[in-house]
């Protein structure tokens, strides 16, 4: 059937097919400066960007040579703290041949592949006559952003700052809040052409080592060119790419990363990526904003359940309400049927060809608002109000409580936090949809129980899905529908297996002492 | 040791059992019992309760004999590979006929009361695709299935509690109105309702904590006693003892009388969801066939004999037109074979392991 559970690598290609692999990778740069400048010149022919600056090192007067990449690098590092110095001090004292410059990460390498890299990484290489290895400096600085706002998980009470482009940014706003040494980071790169790197943040004394390597060996397997963000990385090491449900968390919000790594769970930051990667997910996490702990829990636990109301009604009330126009009408009570009698008078449509062209309307309006300039935008809002809300009702074409009823489902499904969960609830609907229609109640009966049925099978990183609703884990029901005071969570939930189950005292004595 | 990888919890295993002891004969089952013993039935299900505890208690018993492996596991270990193999073959049988007689009936149900325009077939086409999707995992996902299950249906035997406000608590008086020959002879279908605790026989090995394995059959038959003690003293009551015996299904018939202001009908609804409860009879028991199956071929993964075994039963379905009274016949069929072995071949095995440890202790000194 449709859901292979195995997770399977996609290995279409062998890597030799897309590069050249000559026996480059292992050659060793001459002791000639010469020769080494040709060879670079070989290596990054039709690189106008390229930059190689010939001069004398004044404190050995030799003959030396910097590279770069003229758009990665930032050029008041090289002007000021690389080539200053080299052109200008004279250390007499220093007998032993080594350059000074005032760059804190500097590395000293001898094969092409490591020098190609990192001319490619940003960093510039410093060749030197009669030295047979190079002096790498990590002159990097490219184009970025500055740290704005979270744009798609806006929040009230939550941190301001979103992620960036910018992986070392990123980890840095993890850092913040999380100011622990067993706080370690794995750095893996990804990518034939791409280099991209991956930086896998988890608490060593909290997170689950097994679930630690699942994702590295998953990691591992991939072999493409380039990665370009934190999703696509998701879609290749998922555990069930034919699931409607997203199975690894993607988040731009720092304070939520945090949490989640403090509960037991890997972050994954995707470098260029806005977004960092959260796993093992569970079901229930989409279900939380962090908004949730800004707010008092009674308040919080009212929204989160208005959120799971949401989500049901998102993916059954238009196939409910087929099936009883179409199918059971008779469950109607009589005033009922007959207001709803009157208001599908004129219209000529079985109901679910009805519903099918108002929800495809309503979404085609959803995705035109999405990627048009905010200035036409408005326009699609007011056309597609107009259309929707009166000029097809008047026409005949779709019946007041189809109206109302599609305006209650995208209200309800706008409510999920989590965009990757709003979308798939978004489309689940159509295949319910589908089977009320040709079943009524029973077609609805048999869709949630096929969706039962791929939900409790479901696995991320190999830890349930379903956790804590299936399997059923109580202790864990404290942050589910209803959030308990925080004072009252003391442990990490089950469903992250995390080692340390514990992760606070009850510090709040019982009843009302002061 | 070979099956710890997939493990239930208590909870599951509870719900497990209880799942497949509840479900299609609930709908008949006021009916039957007042046509054999009026409103005295209720006696008969607890007569009938502590049958099947009984049962329950000795299969565990047998099962702590060899606690890391099936009853076919059991069987090979004391008595060779053949007769093992005959036991997995007879197992496979029993539950494919069970499990198969509830899945058509669970069909002819939804015909007869909700969709009485599509073909039989269909239905139960359409049913095969979850019964697939669950089945074809391994026992872990079935508990879940059936603890997930439990907590989703089970507020609906809060509805029961409406018919209650006109009920006739006369109905019940005078206690053992003519003897206790109706009521033993209604405890005879009363142990036919409580089938289902015999799929232990497979959870026991799965069972994480194994001490509690007889809690918890007790438990789960105790918890369907209760369903159907509650299902059954409202039915007698709302109804007079020879109105209910009219109703072919009264269990549904009850609901008729429950109204909202913004629904009616509810036993369309109330049957739309009783799938789910049936649900939880049937995919265990098709669990336990293709385990058998799995195990009397050797092999290690059952998924494929869930497919044959699902077009089995649809092409049984297909050429051989069915209705309520075939299923009644072959049902009966199939409860004298559990007479035998949900209850005769436990007690026989007990007694034999109990004689062979005792014997074998006695050669050991």
């Amino acid at each position: 059937m449709l859901f292979f559970r195995k997770y399977r690598v996609k290995k279409k290609h062998q890597s030799s097919f897309r590069i050249e692999n000559n026996d480059f990778s292992k050659k060793i740069i001459s002791s000639l400066l010469l020769e080494n400048i040709a060879e670079i010149q070989n290596l990054f022919s039709e690189t106008p960007d390229l930059v190689v600056k010939n001069f004398v090192i004044k404190q050995t007067n030799s003959p030396a040579a910097l590279v770069y990449l003229s758009g990665l690098t930032d050029t008041k590092t090289i002007n000021n703290h690389i080539l200053s110095p080299l052109l200008f001090e004279a250390d007499k004292e220093k007998k032993d041949f080594e350059v000074q410059v005032s760059v804190g990460d500097v590395k000293e390498k001898n094969t092409w592949q490591e020098i190609e890299s990192a001319i490619l990484q940003g960093n510039s290489v410093l060749f030197i006559d009669k030295e047979n290895k190079a002096s790498i400096f990590d002159t990097q600085g490219w184009p970025q952003r500055g740290i704005e706002d979270t744009t798609i998980e806006s929040s009230l009470r939550g941190e301001h700052l979103g992620f960036t482009e910018t992986g070392s940014t990123n980890i840095a706003l993890i850092r913040r809040h999380i100011q622990n040494r067993e706080l370690k980071m794995k750095e893996i790169t990804v990518g034939v052409r791409g280099n991209l790197k991956l930086t896998i943040m988890y608490l060593a004394d909290v997170a689950n080592p097994e679930v630690l390597k699942e994702l590295v060996n998953r990691i591992n397997k991939l072999d493409v060119d380039s990665i370009l963000n934190a999703a696509s990385l998701a879609e290749y090491i998922e555990d069930n790419p034919y699931s409607p449900f997203p199975q690894l968390f993607l988040t731009e919000r720092p304070d939520f990363a945090a949490a989640e790594i403090l509960q037991g769970r890997i972050v994954t930051i995707v470098d260029r990526s806005p977004n960092v990667l959260i796993g093992p997910a569970t079901f229930e996490t989409f279900f939380k904003s962090m908004d949730d702990y800004g707010a008092r829990w009674l308040v919080a636990s009212f929204i989160r359940l208005m959120r799971y109301f949401g989500f049901i009604a998102a993916i059954f009330l238009p196939a409910t309400y087929i099936a009883v126009i179409a199918f059971h009408f008779e469950i109607i009570p009589l005033k009922l049927l007959l207001s709803i009698g009157a208001s599908r008078e004129r219209v000529p449509f079985p109901p679910f060809i009805e519903a099918i062209v108002m929800e495809i309307t309503l979404e085609m309006l959803r995705e035109a608002g999405i990627r048009l300039p905010a200035k036409i935008g408005q326009t699609v809002g007011i056309v597609g109000g107009i259309v929707i809300g009166q000029a097809a009702v008047e026409a005949g074409i779709v019946s007041n409580i189809m109206v109302i009823v599609v305006a209650l489902t995208a209200i309800a499904s706008f409510i999920i936090p989590n965009y990757d969960m709003g979308a798939a609830i978004r489309m689940l609907r159509f295949p319910m949809m589908f089977a009320a229609s040709l079943f009524g109640f029973i077609g609805l009966a048999v869709g949630l129980m096929t969706l039962i049925a791929h939900f409790i099978a479901l696995e991320s990183l190999g830890t349930p899905y379903g956790s804590p609703i299936a399997p059923l884990r109580f202790p864990d029901w404290k942050d589910l529908f209803i959030r308990f005071p925080e004072w009252s969570i003391v442990k990490r939930p089950e469903s992250t297996r995390a080692i340390q189950r514990l992760k606070a005292k009850s510090n709040r004595s019982e009843g009302d002492e002061h | 040791m070979k099956y710890t990888q997939n493990q239930i919890t208590f909870m599951q295993y509870i719900f497990l059992i209880h799942g497949v002891q509840v479900g299609v004969g609930l709908l008949t089952l006021p009916r039957e019992l007042a046509e054999k013993a009026g409103t005295d039935g209720w006696m008969a299900l607890i007569i009938g309760w502590l049958f099947s505890t009984l049962a329950s208690l000795i299969i565990i018993q047998v099962m702590k004999n060899y606690p890391n492996g099936t009853i076919i596991d059991l069987v090979t270990h004391y008595f060779g590979k053949w007769v093992g193999k005959i036991s997995a073959f007879i197992f496979a049988l029993y539950f494919a006929f069970l499990g198969s007689i509830v899945f058509i009936r669970e069909g002819l149900f939804i015909q007869f009361w909700v969709l009485p325009q599509t073909s039989l077939f269909i239905l139960l086409f359409l049913l095969s695709i979850p019964s697939y999707l669950i089945v074809r995992n391994n026992i872990t996902i079935l508990g879940r299935y059936a603890e997930l299950m439990f907590f989703i249906t089970t507020w609906m035997i809060f509805f029961y509690f409406t018919p209650l406000k006109e009920a006739h608590w006369l109905h019940l008086l005078p206690l053992i109105k003519e003897g206790w020959e109706p009521i033993l002879t209604a405890a005879k279908t009363t142990i036919f309702s409580f089938l289902g605790f015999e799929i232990a026989f497979f959870l026991y090995p799965f069972l994480q904590e194994k001490q509690k394995a007889s809690i918890g059959i007790v438990i789960a038959n105790s918890l369907t006693l209760a369903v159907f003690l509650i299902v059954i003293i409202v039915a007698f009551t709302f109804y007079s003892p020879d109105e209910i015996t009219q109703y072919k299904e009264p269990t549904i018939n009850l609901l008729k009388i429950v109204e909202f202001k913004f629904l009616e009908r509810l036993e369309i609804v109330f049957l739309s969801l009783y799938i789910f409860v049936i649900s939880t009879t049937v995919l265990p028991l098709f669990f336990a066939t293709v385990f058998s199956a799995s195990q009397l071929f050797g092999k290690q993964d059952h998924g494929k004999y869930v497919v044959w075994l699902l077009l089995l039963n649809l092409v049984f379905v297909f050429f051989i037109p069915q209705s309520f009274e075939r299923n009644r016949q072959f049902q009966n069929v199939g409860e004298h074979f559990s007479l035998i072995l949900v209850y005769a071949f436990p007690l026989c095995l007990w007694v034999y392991l109990w004689v062979y440890s005792r014997m074998k202790r006695g050669l050991l000194k």
